[in-house]
């Protein structure tokens, strides 16, 4: 089920467009303190007209962070690029066309670039939290004439799914689903939205992601602060993602992670890019403090700890990829237990039989 | 900018409103032209459109006070149940 392969990608995702952002150093660590300032636990306070959802991500904030994630984007996102691109070789595989897709947040710019006729994609409906992001991929949309597509736009959120049943031919998510508060429940809106045989293609980020930035924020904290505290959201296990999947009711799941490491120059290029990507911490009880000497100090055990020879600093991101089919009559399924009519040792002497002749 | 091609309820493709519900209570929703809005009349809550783009998260929608108003609003021959 799992195929894991390691791909390294050059860390050149950054243009100029940001290093005029974060002009002096010291802003740059302003930015690095706020971007990976926050404490992670899980909050059990439920809100008090969702009743026990358990609230975990502060979605109003991750709105903000999509805001600004438009306002930083347009510099070239190797990562990004190579996760849109794996994801839409997807629908290479399959011999059915989907004439209407949803594209939901995340990386949706990527997608649309991407997308370059696969699945008989005629009308693409773009989602995302914010209105900023939507505006952006609007505006630039006279740059994919050529993709003869119908481009509708609109704003939403996943956890709140705003399509009508049985209205959509393929969903695809590109890292997006992962900051949802209630995965299952997300994706179970995927599945009613979509008609009988519509696939579901998502991208999210599984529990490897940052491994280095998170054994630095503790090493750091733990020097600093004499104490720890999870700086990082939780993310989904492969494990995992094979279960969000059968719970939500897809038939046919399929669930494959790779590995990337993007190389960068410092830590501190790690944070913005995260920022471009619109991937800092958004966790509901996070801490609005992280002091400038702890910041400095995880880059510092950062580069100390991971940089390679070349003084490049990699990151581990794990991206689960899953696949889920809305139910079918058509689509094969397994017969019912005991309803076999050959043993298995017939088969085998079968086998052994054509072998021997 | 809008192409010429493009059948248009008002300020949104009627491709868009054909397949949107309202986010919170899955029910049609409706295009009010005097208030450039997406009303959900399961919830009494409407949404706001901002440069054609329907915005339908629930945190934007705004709940409608003035029942009066949404009754005017609604156009002739647009079904609309006595609340």
């Amino acid at each position: 089920m799992a195929v894991s392969a390691a791909r390294v990608i050059a860390g050149e995702w950054a243009s100029g467009k940001h290093s005029r952002l974060f002009p002096s150093p010291a802003a740059a660590i302003t930015a690095f303190s706020f971007a990976i300032a926050g404490l992670a636990s899980f909050c059990t306070e439920a809100d008090g007209v969702l009743s026990s959802r358990v609230k975990i991500f502060d979605r109003d904030l991750k709105r903000k962070h999509r805001d600004r994630a438009a306002w930083l984007m347009g510099g070239k996102n190797d990562f990004v690029d190579s996760v849109a691109e794996n994801l839409l070789d997807r629908l290479e595989d399959c011999k059915k066309t989907f004439s209407t897709a949803l594209c939901l947040g995340g990386s949706s710019e990527a997608i649309r670039r991407l997308i370059r006729g696969r699945g008989g994609i005629e009308k693409l409906i773009m989602m995302d939290m914010s209105l900023d992001m939507v505006k952006h991929l609007k505006n630039t949309e006279q740059n994919y004439v050529s993709n003869n597509l119908e481009t509708l736009y609109m704003v939403g959120d996943e956890e709140f799914l705003p399509i009508k049943e049985n209205s959509l031919e393929l969903v695809v998510s590109c890292l997006g689903l992962h900051w949802t508060n209630d995965l299952p429940g997300a994706m179970i809106q995927c599945r009613l939205a979509l008609k009988p045989d519509g696939l579901f293609l998502a991208a999210i980020l599984g529990g490897e992601t940052l491994k280095e930035l998170r054994m630095a924020c503790t090493i750091a904290q733990l020097e600093r602060e004499g104490g720890i505290s999870p700086r990082m959201s939780p993310l989904a296990q492969v494990r995992d993602a094979g279960n969000l999947l059968t719970r939500a009711g897809f038939a046919l799941p399929g669930v494959d992670v790779d590995e990337y490491t993007v190389r960068y120059d410092s830590a501190l290029e790690l944070i913005e890019h995260l920022r471009t990507m619109g991937e800092t911490n958004a966790l509901l009880q996070r801490s609005n403090i992280l002091k400038r000497d702890t910041a400095l100090a995880t880059a510092a055990v950062y580069e100390s700890m991971f940089a390679a020879e070349d003084g490049k600093i990699p990151a581990t991101f794990q991206v689960i990829y899953m696949t889920g089919w809305k139910e079918h009559p058509s689509q094969q399924k397994s017969k019912s237990r005991g309803s076999a009519t050959i043993s298995f040792e017939d088969i085998q002497n079968h086998f052994r039989s054509n072998e021997v002749s | 900018m809008v192409r010429g091609s493009r059948a248009h309820a008002g300020a949104i493709s009627k491709a868009l409103l054909d397949i949107l519900v309202c986010p919170v209570s899955k029910q049609p929703l409706r295009f009010c032209q005097e208030t450039q809005s997406l009303i959900s009349d399961a919830i009494g809550v409407s949404f706001p459109v901002v440069d054609e783009i329907p915005c339908l998260v629930p945190r934007d929608g705004k709940i409608i006070e003035d029942k009066e108003k949404m009754t005017s609003a609604n156009g002739p021959g647009s079904a609309h149940h006595h609340r």
